[in-house]
C-alpha cells in the first residue's frame, strides 16, 4: 500500500507534464531547495537563503505577515461577495439580507470579510509600531517606511469605502460624518466631497462611487504599493529586527 | 565623452543644442497632455444632473404658528418656528458634521446626537463643537398667509417673516 | 568612518568598453553587505514552512471569529433619521472623539494631517537615526525646554477641555523627568533612561490615540455623553 503510493508519487514526478511545470526534483538537496525558490514566480521575492535570526518570533512578531494574510482573505471573500451585490439603492441593502439569510454560507463570508478587514487595520497599526520601536526605518529602509505609511492610508480608505456598501444606518451615518469632515479642508474640501459623493448628499451616486473605489481603484493601488513594499524588503537586505549593538551608528562612528 | 558625441551635442546659436530643444518640446507636450487628461477626467467625474429631493416645501398657514411653536419637517430637515412676532425656518442639519438634530421640547433646545452640540431656538450655538449657528432658511407667505420654505436659500439671522 | 580614497570617475559611451567594478562599502550601507559572518538557512523549507503555518493560523482564527460573531447590520439607511449615537468604525472613533473637543478644521484636517506628515518624515529626521538617550549629564536646558513644552501643550489642550490628551501629556512628561539620571536608579528607571526622544513622542501619541479610541468606543452614549460601557448596548 505504502510502496504503491510512493511509486504513484514517483510516477507523477517523473511524468512529462509534471517535469514541464516543475523542472527540479524533490527538495532533498540544497541545489533543489534553491530551485524551489528561484524557479517559482511567487516565491522568488525571497532570497535562496535567509539570515537565521530573522526567523525568530521576536524579530518581527510576523505582524506584516498577518496583515498580508488578512489582505489575501479579504480579496478572496470580497470577490465572492461581489457575485451577489448590486451597488444601488435599495437593492444593496436587500442583497445584505439575502447574503445573511438566503445564500448558503453568505453570512459566514460576510463575517469573514468584516473581521479580516478589522484585523488588517489593527495588524497594520501594530506592524508600524513594531518597525518604529525596532528602528527598522533607518537607512537604507527610509523609503520603504514611507511606502508603508501610504499602504496604511490606502488600507484605511479601503476599510472606510467598504463601510458604506451595506447601505444600513451605520454605513450611511458613518460616511455622512466622515465626508463632512473632508468639507472642512480649506479651499478644496467642498469640491473633493462633491467629487467623492457625486452630489451634495450621500446618495445612490455616492454608493456607486464608493463601490468602484472599494472594488477596483483602491485594491489596485494597494497591490501596486504592496509589491513595491515587499520587493524593497528583499532589496534592503531582508526584514530588520530589533536594533543590535552592531548596527548602532554611535559605535560605528567610534570605529 | 568621444569626439563624435561632442560634435553631435554642440550648442546651437541660442546656447541650446537641437537635442535639448527637442527634448524640451517633447517633455512639454507630455506635461500638457497629462494636465489636459487630468482636467478632462475631473470634469467627467463631476455629475451634471443631480436627482436630489426638491428644496421647496409648503409649511401650512401662518396662523398655525403661535409664538413658541416648533414644528420639525423630517423630509426637508428643517424646523419651522413661530417666534419674534412671525415665522422663521431653521435648517435641522448640524453645522458641525451634518447629523440631523432633534428638538427637545422639555428643554426647549435643539441637540445634535453625533457630537453633542446644542443650539437654542434661534439656531445659536449654546455649547458643543458646532462652529456656526444653524442657518435660517427663506420663508415666504402669500396673501392668504400660506407659507413656503426654500431650504436652498439661506437668509440673514433674525429675519422673521410676518404674514 | 575612514576617509574614502580619491576616485576618478570616467563615463564611457562606448558599448564595447570593459567596465571596471568598484564597490564602496560605507557603514550606513545595506546590512546584507556588512555582515557576512551570520548564520544563514535555506529559505525552503525553513521560511516557507513558517509562512504557511502563519497563513493557516490567521485563516483559522478568522474563520472561528466569523463562526462565532456576526457582522453588524442595522436597518436600511434613512437620511432623515440620525441614530443616537452615530458612531464611525472603531479606527475612526479616536478622530470622532477629537471632533467633540475641537472645531472640524482642527480635528478633522489639521491634526490628522500633522500625524501623517510626522509619521512620513520619521526616517529622514537625524534625531531618529542617531537615537541617543534623552538625557545627557546635566541637561538643564533640556529640562527647561521640556517643562515649557509640556506646560504649553497642557494649557492648550486643557483650554479646549480635552483631558484625554492633556492628562497623558503630563504623565509622559513625568515619566521623562523620572528618567533623568535614571542610569544609577532601579531597574525601571534604568530602562526609562534608555528611551530616546522619538520613542517618548511616539509612546505619547500611541497612549493618546488608544485612550481616545477606547473612550469613543466604550464610554460614549446618546448625545455623545459619557456613559459606562455596561449601562447600555454599544
Amino acid at each position: 500500500m505504502s510502496a504503491a503510493r510512493i511509486s504513484m508519487a514517483d510516477w507523477l514526478r517523473g511524468s512529462a507534464v509534471y517535469r514541464s511545470i516543475v523542472r527540479h526534483g524533490t527538495a532533498d538537496t540544497n541545489r533543489n531547495r534553491s530551485l524551489v525558490i528561484f524557479e517559482n514566480l511567487f516565491l522568488h521575492v525571497h532570497p535562496v537563503k535567509v539570515r537565521e535570526k530573522t526567523l525568530r518570533f521576536s524579530h518581527t512578531y510576523w505582524l506584516g505577515g498577518v496583515t498580508l494574510v488578512s489582505c489575501l482573505v479579504l480579496i478572496a471573500t470580497g470577490i465572492l461577495l461581489m457575485f451577489y451585490y448590486h451597488p444601488s439603492v435599495p437593492q444593496a441593502y436587500r442583497d445584505m439580507k439575502e447574503l445573511n439569510y438566503v445564500v448558503d454560507n453568505g453570512l459566514f463570508l460576510r463575517n469573514l470579510h468584516r473581521w479580516a478587514a478589522h484585523l488588517m487595520v489593527f495588524a497594520a497599526f501594530l506592524h508600524m509600531l513594531r518597525v518604529f520601536y525596532h528602528r527598522a526605518y533607518r537607512p537604507p529602509r527610509q523609503f520603504n517606511w514611507v511606502v508603508g505609511i501610504v499602504l496604511l492610508i490606502v488600507t484605511l480608505f479601503l476599510s472606510y469605502t467598504g463601510y458604506l456598501l451595506p447601505w444600513d444606518q451605520l454605513a450611511f451615518w458613518g460616511v455622512s460624518v466622515g465626508t463632512n469632515m473632508a468639507k472642512e479642508a480649506p479651499l478644496v474640501g467642498e469640491k473633493i466631497r462633491f467629487l467623492l459623493l457625486g452630489g451634495n448628499v450621500v446618495s445612490e451616486n455616492a454608493l456607486l462611487r464608493f463601490y468602484v473605489l472599494h472594488c477596483v481603484v483602491l485594491p489596485v493601488a494597494l497591490l501596486l504599493f504592496l509589491s513595491v513594499h515587499i520587493w524593497r524588503i528583499r532589496k534592503d537586505g531582508g526584514v530588520q529586527g530589533p536594533p543590535t549593538d552592531a548596527d548602532d551608528p554611535r559605535q560605528e562612528e567610534a570605529e | 565623452m568621444s569626439e563624435e558625441s561632442e560634435r553631435r551635442e554642440s550648442p546651437g546659436p541660442a546656447g541650446t543644442s537641437r537635442r535639448d530643444f527637442l527634448t524640451r518640446i517633447g517633455g512639454g507636450a507630455c506635461a500638457v497632455a497629462g494636465a489636459g487628461s487630468l482636467v478632462v477626467t475631473l470634469d467627467f467625474l463631476k455629475p451634471k444632473v443631480l436627482f436630489e429631493p426638491p428644496t421647496v416645501f409648503r409649511a401650512g398657514s401662518a396662523v398655525d404658528y403661535p409664538e413658541g411653536t416648533v414644528r420639525f419637517n423630517r423630509e426637508q430637515r428643517a424646523y419651522v418656528i413661530g417666534g419674534g412676532g412671525g415665522v422663521f425656518a431653521l435648517s435641522a442639519v448640524c453645522t458641525h458634521l451634518g447629523c440631523i438634530t432633534r428638538y427637545l421640547s422639555d428643554e426647549r433646545a435643539i441637540a445634535c446626537p453625533c457630537h453633542g452640540s446644542r443650539f437654542d431656538l434661534e439656531g445659536n450655538v449654546v455649547h458643543g463643537p458646532a462652529p456656526r449657528p444653524l442657518p435660517w432658511l427663506e420663508v415666504t407667505a402669500d396673501a392668504a398667509g400660506n407659507l413656503v420654505v426654500d431650504s436652498s436659500i439661506i437668509i440673514p439671522h433674525g429675519k422673521v417673516t410676518r404674514a | 568612518m575612514s576617509p574614502s580614497p580619491e576616485l576618478h570617475v570616467v563615463e564611457s559611451t562606448d558599448p564595447l568598453a570593459v567596465p571596471r567594478r568598484v564597490a564602496l562599502v560605507r557603514p550606513d550601507t545595506r546590512p546584507a553587505v556588512r555582515r557576512s559572518d551570520e548564520r544563514y538557512v535555506m529559505t525552503f523549507p525553513h521560511l516557507i514552512v513558517r509562512e504557511v503555518i502563519l497563513f493557516q493560523v490567521v485563516v483559522i482564527a478568522l474563520s472561528l471569529a466569523a463562526f462565532v460573531f456576526d457582522a453588524p447590520l442595522e436597518g436600511i439607511a434613512n437620511p432623515i433619521e440620525t441614530p443616537n449615537p452615530a458612531k464611525a468604525p472603531w479606527y475612526f472613533l479616536g478622530l470622532q472623539e477629537l471632533l467633540h473637543y475641537f472645531p472640524p478644521i482642527v480635528a478633522g484636517v489639521l491634526l490628522p494631517g500633522l500625524v501623517v506628515l510626522s509619521l512620513a518624515v520619521i526616517p529622514y529626521a537625524r534625531i531618529n537615526l542617531t537615537a541617543g538617550p534623552l538625557w545627557s549629564p546635566g541637561g538643564r536646558r533640556l529640562a527647561l525646554a521640556l517643562a515649557a513644552v509640556t506646560a504649553a501643550l497642557f494649557i492648550l489642550f486643557g483650554a479646549f477641555g480635552c483631558w484625554p490628551i492633556a492628562v497623558p501629556t503630563l504623565l509622559t512628561a513625568g515619566a521623562m523627568f523620572a528618567a533623568r539620571g535614571g542610569a544609577e536608579g532601579g531597574r525601571l528607571r534604568r530602562a526609562l533612561a534608555r528611551v530616546t526622544l522619538p520613542e517618548w513622542i511616539m509612546t505619547w501619541f500611541v497612549v493618546i490615540a488608544t485612550l481616545l479610541t477606547v473612550i469613543g468606543t466604550f464610554f460614549r452614549g446618546p448625545g455623545w455623553t459619557l456613559v459606562w460601557p455596561w449601562s447600555g448596548p454599544i
